[in-house]
């Protein structure tokens, strides 16, 4: 548990960083939109990833497992498009981290 | 600084089955050579994104998007779709039989930022499922069209 930042930073990650993780990227706005929290979303690639420090990262499980320690918050997302079910997991992460 | 909308090239085919993904991914990216908006070159680099960086292509239940960066051999704008009657596995953890694979080629940054965002809301919007229930590929290649908003 810790104090929420009062902007939050979210990374959303893919192999090139560029396609894939764009398109998480607009998923994850629209989800934080819902949610009524400011924040700042970003994408990028695997390797840029690991100097980043992110208060959630977003990504699919094979790059999130790669991605130790990086971001307070991880969240393993299945479905790219699927908005209604990322603002669940997100709502679910950022309670458990007492920052909803 | 003055910014414009290209259009969007766009086709499609209709395969009852390829032997791997990497077969499905050429043949998406193949659509694109046809459309002239990418070299064989980018068909390769697409391919070697895959074995680079894991099935991560395969971004939501069923569906792929292949592509590469611009600079692979992106020569314009375009979206293609290969439709495959019979799913092929791409070695995903969740989200393995793929039978909707798109590939996507954009010139530049800008245009890869509003292609993708076109494509994704049609996603959300259900394209995937128009798609499997067309019947041919011209239908096919309407229901993309229509779904990024072209002229055909």
């Amino acid at each position: 548990m810790s104090t929420r930042p009062e902007e939050l930073n979210v990374l959303a990650v893919c192999g090139l960083g560029m396609g894939t993780s764009l398109i998480l990227r607009m998923t994850c706005e629209t989800a934080l939109d819902r949610l009524g929290l400011k924040a700042t979303v970003s994408h990028t690639d695997l390797s840029s990833a690991v100097s980043q420090n992110p208060d959630v990262l977003v990504g699919q499980g094979m790059h999130v497992a790669d991605l130790a320690g990086i971001g307070t918050i991880q969240i393993v997302v299945e479905d790219f498009v699927d908005d209604v079910a990322l603002e669940s997991q997100l709502r679910q992460a950022l309670s458990d981290e007492g920052w909803l | 600084m003055e910014r414009q909308v290209a259009a969007i090239a766009t086709t499609a085919q209709v395969a009852h089955r390829v032997d791997n993904w990497e077969d499905a991914v050429r043949g998406a990216s193949r659509l694109l050579e046809d459309l002239r908006v990418a070299s064989a070159d980018y068909t390769d680099a697409c391919v070697q994104s895959v074995k680079d960086n894991g099935p991560y292509i395969v971004l939501s239940p069923g569906i792929a998007i292949a592509h590469a960066r611009p600079e692979q051999g992106a020569q314009g704008l375009g979206i293609t779709v290969l439709l495959l009657r019979e799913a092929v596995r791409f070695g995903h953890e969740t989200n393995d039989p793929v039978d909707v694979v798109f590939a996507l080629a954009t010139p530049d940054s800008d245009a890869h930022v509003g292609a993708l965002g076109v494509l994704a809301k049609a996603l959300r919007d259900g394209l995937a499922n128009q798609l499997r229930d067309s019947l041919t590929a011209a239908e096919v290649a309407t229901v993309l069209s229509r779904a990024v908003e072209n002229d055909i």
